[in-house]
């Protein structure tokens, strides 16, 4: 089972680093934005699911390194590729300022505080006109790279995946998980809960704000509309909790079908596109907490690692 | 921005504040009743406000009738979706691990949110009613805010009556004490849990109708007073309903009063600045509250 899956990532590894020799720009840009939202589902999964404390604002990450890379390419002419990197850094900065205080509590604080994180930086972006151009947004240099882009989209989504391998599979993320079960229990065993969940925060703060800046490199204009939009942050969601949280390989089959679900079909019809995301969310809470990966792993007795 | 700052430039912001914190106060006051009762945040409180206010938009707009009269009609209508929510959805999740209750929640907002944009469309919408305002002195006060504050008073001193006097009051407020001992006490827990959910939500429309009277309204407002409400709580210490008062009295003056200094738009920032340094320096409350 376990060769078998091996041998099935590789196999696709390679068919994906060779699809942009054959594909055309359409189907390149369908894949890289479906990388995208692997990385930003298997992100939001590596804090919600592990801890179970809810960020209602994990495109704040997005869009701060979206806004980062954006000013380092324009006015500092900096390459895009470590613009990103940087714009990651700045995710894990602002992670800190909020985690710090959010995370030593117990309850729905850190939920709440990421709800409104993610209105007071597109508050403050639009404020700060001089550094972010405002309502008006940034516009970047016209370069053609979107190859580049797929392969570093692609990297991405591999590296929080395999982040989330690791740390499924490690006593950090045991101690994470018991976190998630028993808060209480685990601070008696020992863990120090505030300081792990504070970790878990910041790793999954990260790869948004480094998916973000390549997402303004690719669009080549940003707007505080844009890239703080409350439907990435429930899109993330949807797709983690549909393909089952908590799990290494839940997040990307929740980005997958859904991705390619919206852009064939639903995408047309954007407030009942919503309104299902809403349904689903309602849905899988009551009835199938452990998402579709989580119910196939129950059924067969899977490994949690898988 | 300002440079000399006057006396009644003080006064003035100051009223404002108590203004708005009137109705902080009472919508943040339904979001603590749920809390203190179910241990539940409900994400979906400010989407009930929301639909508070196009009730009172389309009462407006369609039968032209004093818009504080609309009252009469968002309270009940939201009390019952606050019933019919409780009843087949929240009620599930109300022992479940906290992870649930909120993404539940947060399903609900999105999907009814969405709803009303199909179905009222994204445009700003304005009751145009009541324009102006009473000059007392240098101080102006908004027709509307004052009457709108009045309302809200009145609505939440009857509440604050409802919860001290009444078999039903006392019996929310045990049961936000201990649950289980008011279980053994002989208390309906699930029934009293529904009329909570249902006092809540006609709060939360009442919200709705009065600040549909005042500002322009959208289906994505709710969120913002979800926000606000939590941070209200947090102020006055979680479970504590009369610090839900001071609270939200509180965050009106201190966004009022940041506009002096700073410009409106960043008043939302300054919340949330508030809420980051209450929960850094004195995560109690301001009064000391419980279920930490």
């Amino acid at each position: 089972m376990r060769k078998a899956l091996l041998a099935a990532l590789v196999i696709g590894s390679i068919l994906l680093a060779l699809y942009p020799m054959v594909a055309t720009g359409y189907s390149i840009r369908f894949m890289l934005q479906l990388f995208m939202w692997v990385a930003l589902a298997q992100s939001w999964n590596l804090i919600s699911g592990l801890t179970g404390y809810v960020s209602f604002g994990h495109v704040a990450f997005f869009g701060t390194g979206a806004y980062t890379a954006a000013i380092l390419v324009t006015t500092h002419a900096w390459h895009w590729a470590p613009a990103s990197l940087t714009g990651g850094i700045a995710g894990v900065v602002l992670a800190l300022i909020i985690g710090y205080p959010c995370l030593r509590l117990k309850g729905p604080y850190f939920a709440i505080a990421m709800l409104g994180l993610n209105e007071v930086m597109r508050v403050l972006v639009s404020y700060f006109e001089g550094l972010t151009g405002g309502g008006l947004g940034i516009s970047l240099p016209i370069l053609y790279a979107s190859v580049q882009i797929y392969y570093a989209m692609a990297l991405a989504a591999i590296a929080v995946t395999v982040t989330a391998y690791l740390i499924i599979s490690s006593r950090f993320g045991l101690r994470l998980m018991t976190i998630r079960e028993d808060e209480i229990a685990a601070e008696a065993m020992g863990v120090d809960t505030a300081r792990y969940k504070l970790y878990a925060f910041l790793l999954s703060a990260f790869i948004p704000g480094v998916v973000g800046g390549l997402y303004a490199r690719d669009q080549g204009y940003i707007e505080p509309l844009s890239v703080f939009p409350l439907l990435t942050t429930v899109t993330m969601i949807v797709m983690a909790l549909f393909g089952g949280k908590g799990t290494v390989w839940g997040p990307v089959l929740g980005a997958v079908l859904l991705f390619s679900f919206q852009e064939l079909v639903w995408a047309r019809f954007l407030y009942l596109h919503q309104i299902l995301f809403g349904a689903i969310i309602v849905f899988v809470v009551l009835i199938m907490p452990r998402g579709i990966l989580g119910v196939i792993q129950q059924r067969y007795h899977l490994s949690r690692s898988l | 921005m300002s440079i000399f700052i006057t006396p009644a430039m003080v006064g003035q912001v100051v009223i404002s504040g108590l203004l708005a914190g009137a109705l902080y106060s009472m919508v943040a006051l339904g979001l603590a009743l749920i809390f203190g009762v179910m241990r539940v945040i409900n994400i979906a409180h400010g989407t009930i406000l929301m639909l508070g206010a196009y009730t009172t938009f389309w009462w407006f707009h369609l039968l032209g009738i004093n818009p504080y009269l609309s009252l009469l009609a968002s309270m009940p209508l939201m009390f019952l979706l606050g019933l019919l929510l409780q009843r087949t959805l929240v009620t599930r999740v109300v022992d479940a691990p906290e992870l649930s209750s909120l993404l539940l929640t947060f399903g609900i907002s999105i999907a009814l949110v969405n709803l009303a944009q199909l179905t009222f469309t994204s445009d700003l919408r304005s009751v145009e009613f009541l324009t102006g305002a009473f000059l007392v002195g240098p101080i102006a006060l908004s027709k509307s805010r004052l009457i709108s504050f009045g309302f809200a008073v009145t609505i939440t001193l009857l509440a604050f009556w409802f919860l001290q006097k009444t078999k039903l009051g006392k019996a929310i407020r045990a049961t936000s004490q201990n649950s289980e001992v008011a279980m053994i006490c002989g208390i309906n827990v699930p029934r009293i849990r529904l009329y909570a959910f249902g006092i809540a939500s006609a709060l939360a429309g009442a919200g709705g109708s009065l600040v549909a009277v005042i500002f322009a309204i959208q289906p994505e407002m709710g969120q913002v007073y979800t926000f606000k409400s939590f941070l209200v709580i947090v102020l006055g210490g979680a479970g504590n309903y009369p610090g839900a008062l001071l609270g939200g009295m509180l965050l009106g003056l201190v966004e009022q009063l940041s506009s002096l200094f700073l410009t409106t738009q960043l008043s939302e920032a300054v919340a949330y600045v508030l809420l980051v340094l209450v929960l850094l320096l004195r995560p109690t409350g301001l009064l000391g509250g419980r279920a930490r």
